[in-house]
């Protein structure tokens, strides 16, 4: 089978850390 | 403070430094245990620099917290091979592109190319434009025959 990309992987992202600094 | 801590963190994940933002969030932990933020940097900086084996640690080491890391769990184990391991834990998700996302990738290598083009279905509603998406669409299709 075609390899499939790794869309999930791009779609684990880091919190939004703005109003903690 | 805790606050500086962040500031450095912050920078840390701009930087793509991921074996700093692990270091960062392990202090911050250590002056606020279970702090959200924290665990949820810490477990994603070992994914992205593929450790996955000591990301599903930094999740189980926070089991007892009120926090969901029933998504991150789940590709860890899609990057595991334990496919319905993962599947599992994504039926408790809401399903969101990005679980559905998953879904299609572990449905793929399961084989289940109905399955798979079902999960692609239903992400097509949420009108992403992605060529990579439509590549691994394309991919199952062929797959499919
Ligand atoms: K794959």
């Amino acid at each position: 089978n075609p390899i499939v990309l790794d869309m999930a992987y791009n779609a684990v992202e880091f919190p939004n850390l703005e109003n903690r600094m | 403070a805790v606050e500086d801590l962040f500031t450095a963190l912050h920078r840390h994940i701009e930087a793509g430094d991921f074996a700093q933002v692990v270091k960062v969030a392990d202090q911050v932990l250590k002056a606020a245990p279970g702090d959200e933020d924290a665990v949820r940097c810490k477990v994603v900086a070992h994914i992205k620099s593929d450790g996955i084996d000591q990301a599903l640690a930094a999740i189980r080491a926070a089991e007892r917290l009120p926090i969901d890391l029933g998504y991150y769990k789940a590709y860890c184990y899609y990057r595991q091979n334990k496919l319905q391991e993962a599947l599992e834990l994504l039926r408790g998700q809401e399903e969101t592109s990005v679980v559905l996302q998953l879904e299609s990738q572990i449905l793929y290598r399961q084989g289940r190319m109905n399955d798979c083009m079902n999960s692609y279905e239903k992400l097509q509603k949420f009108k992403i434009d992605s060529m990579d998406l439509k590549i691994n669409i394309i991919a199952a299709l062929v797959a499919a025959g």
